[in-house]
């Protein structure tokens, strides 16, 4: 693990720091706010204090499950991508389109050039640092992901759109870095998609990341490593947070042909299915991951956010996480006591 | 030139407006156990007559019944037959849409007809012919996993999703389909595999009576297999224009055997194509490469959309044509 780099942040975390994606699922009470906000019934001041309520919800359960670095559970946005569209000037609502199922999300359409006139996740993070004392992520969503899910009708192509999006953003993670934000995360999980297009998200995350004080995590799911794998490991991150349980695993038969570099979070816990995995089965894909990966560089959280859940599903499923790695970090433990 | 309008295959199952979100509020309550598996139907019955009524008004000329009730274009189908269950979502090719993947636990077999009940309810609802759309045996293979060694190997599920999808193919025929068509997407990542997926199209085409079948292309550039796509045996062939600037001039120097149904409006993009650009395009194919007939259509499935930019499109492909009628051609 980059714990140099962590520890020169002032951030001393355990053997397998437990961490969760980004999203949680929102309780009854707030998705009622957001049907009455969306319907004029209610005032924008009535729905953050939903949101407010709803974001110590999640942090309190993720400190009394025993979580170690927090996230504020993305209680204010829709979708990740509509999200920072709707708070970035150039973007307009293009409608509703389908994602998976019964599931749907505004997909953005960039109609003008881009910009990020103030912050847009600042007050959540900072909103939330203020009710926990646990290390707290920094969340957006990247650049590329943003290109990727939007109609690009401004832009004359999609790299000139990336690239324009990455400028922007930029100061957003400088405004989470201004405020104390010392670990962010950058989700792209569209970057696997088009591999011919992996220099463009390289290009962007450079221009995110580069001389900035943070350490920096990027997720990645549901997509196709094996397309972008190695050459991902150019991205300049420090982890990458990764959906491993969904494939079963086999994201780990690419690590055993090329030595994986960074730390990783690695996903223990199926985010799209009703089941909740029992210990053993937790437990196996963790060992499964020891086999190939050093203990020093894992992190443990679930595959993706876990927003589709049900809440009572997705703390079980934290829950496992939790269990599983301590489990393992007891018996690292152990044999670290005897071998001494 | 004869120029038809026609979709692609899917459209979009949800809209803005309450009127078209009645299929999505009515599952969610059917998850919840409020609704039952009957008002599922009526729900998916409701939007599909809404589909085609929307193509039908803009004048299209030959529909779909826009793949209303498909969860995905694999485990719709996949899912379907024995020895087959779905599982986790994976991405569907380059698009921010998730399909269920099949888990193939033994050869797939087709124990009921997959879309018989669906192409008849379309067909009756429709003024206009409805195209019968079936995801091909090379994409579902490819997207699969088999579970059970070498008898659910690619080759044997293959073999089993083959036979499966060509008695859906006479199925269809036999029930009034005047056009079927395949879609294999799949192909552009593995041209190299061109003689197995040859094999898969002659056997669905033995399959099709006196229905036409056509075979859509589409998420890749198809100019390197042009000439191979050719010799298929299929009546139409389905292109996507819009990820390949020289395919164009591919279509214009070789010709064509085949009646080609032109993916020139770009279905993964709300920006709407300039009408005079598409109809100039449209006579350099048609005088170029000597075309008498040909489908106009976007250029994959709509479902990629908003409601209304895919109403939008729809319209284009109508606008396309009288320009290029107007045309000195």
């Amino acid at each position: 693990m980059s714990r140099a780099k962590l520890q020169g942040l002032g951030i001393d975390l355990p053997l397998f720091p437990i961490t969760s994606v980004g999203s949680f699922p929102k309780p009854d009470f707030l998705l009622k706010a957001r049907a009455d906000f969306a319907s004029n019934r209610i005032r924008r001041g009535a729905l953050e204090k939903a949101e407010r309520q709803a974001t110590e919800f999640w942090i309190r359960k993720q400190e009394e499950l025993g979580v170690d670095v927090l996230v504020d559970g993305e209680m204010y946005r829709g979708d990740m991508v509509a999200y920072f569209a709707e708070n970035l000037a150039g973007f307009e609502d293009g409608g509703l389109v389908r994602s998976y199922g019964n599931r749907y999300y505004h997909k953005p359409v960039i109609s003008d050039e881009v910009h990020w006139d103030e912050p847009i996740t600042l007050e959540w993070w900072k909103y939330a640092r203020g009710i926990t004392s646990k290390p707290l992520k920094g969340m957006l969503t990247g650049p590329y992901t943003i290109m990727d899910w939007s109609f690009i009708e401004y832009y004359p192509d999609r790299r000139t759109a990336c690239v324009a999006l990455a400028k922007e953003l930029r100061n957003e993670v400088q405004a989470l870095i201004d405020e104390g934000a010392k670990i962010i995360q950058i989700d792209e999980p569209a970057i696997s998609v088009r591999p011919e297009e992996l220099p463009v998200a390289i290009e962007a995350m450079h221009i995110m990341t580069d001389g900035l004080p943070a350490y920096f995590i990027s997720h990645i799911c549901y997509g196709a490593f094996e397309n972008i794998y190695p050459g991902m490991l150019d991205l300049p991150v420090d982890n990458f947070d990764l959906e491993m349980s969904n494939s079963g695993l086999d994201t780990l038969e690419l690590f055993k042909r090329r030595t994986y570099t960074k730390d990783i979070s690695f996903g223990v816990v199926d985010s799209h299915s009703h089941l909740i995995e029992d210990g053993p089965t937790v437990e196996h894909r963790l060992r499964q991951a020891l086999e190939v990966l050093p203990k020093e560089a894992i992190w443990v959280d679930p595959d993706c956010g876990l927003k589709t859940r049900t809440a009572d599903e997705a703390v079980a499923k934290m829950q496992a996480v939790v269990n599983a790695a301590k489990a393992l970090r007891e018996k690292a433990g152990v044999r670290s006591q005897e071998s001494e | 030139m004869e120029l038809a309008l026609c979709n692609h295959s899917s459209y979009p199952r949800i809209g803005d407006d309450p009127e078209h979100q009645l299929l999505r509020r009515t599952i969610a309550q059917h998850d919840k156990g409020e609704k039952t598996d009957e008002a599922v139907r009526a729900a998916q019955d409701r939007m599909t007559e809404l589909a085609l009524a929307e193509q039908t008004e803009v004048g299209v000329d030959l529909v779909t019944d826009g793949q209303i009730r498909w969860a995905d274009p694999i485990s719709h189908l996949a899912g379907k037959l024995s020895g087959v269950r779905v599982n986790g979502l994976l991405r569907f090719f380059d698009t921010n849409f998730y399909f269920r993947q099949p888990v193939v636990e033994a050869r797939p077999e087709r124990t009921e007809p997959l879309l018989l009940e669906e192409f008849r309810f379309a067909q009756e609802k429709s003024a206009r012919p409805v195209k019968a759309v079936l995801t091909g045996p090379y994409t579902l293979a490819r997207f699969s996993v088999g579970e059970n060694g070498a008898s659910t190997g690619f080759e044997q599920m293959l073999e089993g999703y083959t036979v499966a999808l060509a008695a859906e193919v006479a199925a269809l025929a036999a029930a009034g389909a005047t056009v079927i068509q395949i879609e294999e997407p799949a192909l552009l990542q593995h041209v190299d595999d061109f003689l197995r997926f040859e094999q898969c199209l002659t056997a669905l085409a033995r399959s099709k009576d006196s229905a036409q079948l056509a075979l859509s292309i589409y998420f890749g550039d198809p100019a390197a297999v042009y000439d191979q796509l050719q010799t298929l045996p299929v009546d139409i062939l389905g292109l996507d224009f819009t990820y390949s600037p020289g395919l164009a001039d591919r279509v214009i120097s070789n010709g064509t055997a085949r009646t080609l149904m032109l993916g020139l409006v770009d279905g993964r993009n709300t920006r709407l194509e300039d009408p005079a650009a598409v109809a100039r395009q449209l006579e350099e194919l048609a005088r170029g490469a000597g075309l008498n007939r040909a489908y106009l259509s976007p250029s994959c499935g709509l479902e990629y959309l908003p409601r209304d930019r895919a109403r939008q499109k729809l319209k284009q492909l109508a606008v396309i044509r009288n320009t290029f009628l107007g045309s000195p051609s």
